[in-house]
């Protein structure tokens, strides 16, 4: 899966000047991404990707240099559903600070233009983003044993030599500690994926014992 | 000005109070023009009750094309609804809306998704949690994909399927009255890992929601020792790793409309004797419930009646799941139903992604009252690989049904 380009709209009130800055916004926000069509979404559609744009803008103006130094990445935004609401249009915009490992969810009214609510929580981790999926996959090849055996098997796999972790097919899951002894205890707090790594035949690497700590930039081996 | 109101659609969807959906007969269509036969003659009042069959003003469109699903099935049962594919749960449908033939539209639930598919293999590890950002996995959809229906943003599904005889009577002297009957059908596909799993909802004619989720793709291809697999593959050799799949919906039921909604559980007392005596239980708090031979819950309306003055509900059964317990660690395993006020964080059954909530539907459920009940099920399906799982898979499915209970006064065929 790609990533995507978004230009950002100029943002409303309340918003510092974002013009022709551009972020990184993961790639497939579904039907989000898609309605392209500008006009005025129904209280149950989907974000539009204009929605989306302005609620990264908005969600973003107090991070931007976090975000550009990478320590805070925007993992998505999607529709708060909130049926306790006021009924008006609202996106929660999730962003991982991974200086202080704490997930923050800013809460955008959209049409108002401005952050509505913040919560600050540690331990808490949201699906990974395609960006995070592909920062796992550059540790794992990273490693000096498993990248190699990446590569073998993608070489075995009709690949050829493998140039880049955006080569192979990527799907990431939340890794949580259930009774490890390792290392991998830290993932209670750390950003930890499992990745599922796909070759070009189609087949997929046993990387069940894998967990790729995102936070430490480490890779643990599961003992079991 | 960023948002504006849409223009209220005069001519269709009406509130009541606020709170009840309802549609005047004869404003959709030929479905609706029909007049209503006794059964369905208009609500006697029962004192405190809501009137379920005044019109009164018409509600904006809750969505619009291409996320709005209006399907008016051959028998003339309707149903509406809107989807939505979400980042964390995938496809989420909600306002979901029901009419029978020649009755009046009742709002069913506010929304339904998935809410994890929890993987532990038999012999202890690994033990996952497949949902991830659902939303970034969608497969998309070939018309081949989707047979007799219609694509929406290339990876939902919108169709009608046949699912046999909706009734056969016989009658002495002539001929059987019998109906084929429909579903409209609404999917997605996942590609998690090795998996693909199907999330389907099917909207029956006669008002039953079927959710189920076929598993399909590849095996993992982990393999283990004997006693927790099955051979795969020339020999004895190779043990393919047994294990579960525990999936878990949410379901934010509001029956016609958000008041006044409260839980029921059904059982039926008597075993080794000749009767069976009927035994109700409400839950006025949060609850954990595990499913037992006869076992059925409802969500009912205090307030909302049909023509016969009984409350209008939605039966829940759940008998199918091969009820999988884990460790205390995975306590949201040790249940098959769950009912927790709604709260909008609540939002997976495990690992749950948003802050301000507890991290798992067991945890959900701590003592609160109940004021607007949502229901978790939770089906497991005990995977012990065969041969003929390879390759690609042979789906197998896992799934539970809602059905009216009193919604209509008869059979609305």
């Amino acid at each position: 899966m790609g990533r995507r380009l978004v230009m950002l709209a100029l943002a409303g009130a309340g918003v510092a000047a974002v013009a022709g800055a551009v972020l990184f916004v993961p790639g497939e926000q579904g039907s989000q991404a898609a309605g392209a069509v500008p006009r005025t979404p129904a209280p149950e559609d989907p974000l539009t990707s204009q929605e989306v744009a302005r609620a990264t803008a908005i969600a973003s103006a107090g991070s931007r240099a976090h975000m550009a130094a990478g320590r805070i990445e925007l993992l998505y935004v999607e529709r708060d559903d909130d049926k306790d609401a006021p009924v008006r249009r609202r996106a929660d915009a999730y962003l991982y600070d991974y200086g202080t490992d704490r997930l923050i969810v800013r809460t955008v009214d959209l049409g108002r233009g401005r952050v509505v609510r913040e919560t600050v929580t540690r331990g808490v981790q949201p699906p990974p983003s395609t960006a995070a999926e592909t920062t796992a996959a550059e540790l794992l090849l990273a490693h000096r044993q498993y990248g190699k055996g990446v590569r073998d098997a993608f070489a075995k796999a009709g690949g050829g030599r493998l140039g880049s972790a955006a080569e192979l097919g990527l799907r990431g899951l939340i890794f949580t500690p259930t009774g490890e002894d390792g290392p991998a205890r830290r993932c209670g707090v750390h950003r930890c994926l499992r990745l599922f790594v796909r070759l070009p035949d189609g087949t997929w690497l046993d990387t069940s014992r894998i967990v790729v700590d995102l936070s430490a930039k480490k890779i643990h081996t599961l003992e079991w | 000005m960023f948002l504006r109101l849409a223009p209220l659609a005069l001519s269709c969807a009406v509130l009541t109070g606020g709170l009840i959906a309802t549609y005047p007969t004869g404003a959709a269509g030929p479905a609706y023009a029909a007049p209503a036969s006794a059964a369905h003659a208009p609500v006697r009042q029962v004192p405190g009750a809501r009137e379920a069959t005044s019109v009164t003003r018409a509600p904006a469109t809750p969505c619009n094309a291409p996320y709005r699903i209006d399907r008016t099935l051959p028998n003339g049962a309707r149903w509406q609804l809107c989807w939505e594919m979400r980042t964390v749960e995938g496809l989420a449908l909600t306002k979901i809306v029901y009419t029978p033939r020649n009755g009046r539209a009742t709002a069913v639930l506010r929304s339904t998704a998935l809410a994890q598919i929890h993987v532990p293999y038999d012999k202890g590890e690994p033990r996952y949690h497949d949902i991830g950002a659902l939303g970034h996995a969608a497969v998309p959809l070939r018309a081949a994909d989707c047979p007799l229906g219609e694509r929406r943003e290339q990876f939902v599904c919108v169709t009608t399927r046949a699912r046999g005889h909706a009734y056969l009577k016989s009658v002495p002297e002539e001929q059987s009255i019998s109906a084929q009957g429909t579903d409209l059908v609404v999917f997605a596909a996942f590609q998690v890992g090795w998996y693909t799993y199907l999330a389907e909802w099917a909207f029956s004619d006669d008002g039953a929601i079927t959710p189920r989720v076929g598993a399909t793709g590849s095996l993992s291809g982990f393999t283990t020792t004997p006693q927790y697999g099955w051979p795969i593959g020339v020999g004895a050799r190779s043990f393919e790793a047994s294990h579960t799949h525990n999936i878990f919906w949410r379901l934010d039921f509001d029956v016609a409309g958000r008041a006044d909604d409260v839980v029921e559980q059904y059982d039926f007392t008597g075993s080794g004797t000749t009767k069976r005596r009927i035994k109700r239980t409400t839950f006025t708090r949060e609850a954990k419930a595990v499913s037992e031979p006869m076992r059925w819950w409802r969500v009912v309306d205090r307030r909302v009646h049909n023509t016969d003055r009984h409350r209008v509900s939605w039966e829940i059964n759940n008998s199918d799941s091969d009820r999988y317990r884990g460790p205390a660690d995975e306590a949201f395993t040790r249940a098959d139903v769950y009912v927790t006020d709604y709260r909008s964080c609540e939002r997976l059954a495990s690992v749950n992604p948003s802050p301000r909530c507890a991290d798992s539907v067991d945890r959900y459920v701590n003592g609160e009252r109940l004021t607007d009940p949502v229901l978790w099920v939770n089906v497991g399906y005990h995977h012990v690989a065969r041969d003929e799982d390879a390759d690609p898979m042979p789906t197998h499915w896992q799934g539970f049904r809602i059905t009216p209970r009193d919604v209509t006064a008869r059979n609305p065929r």
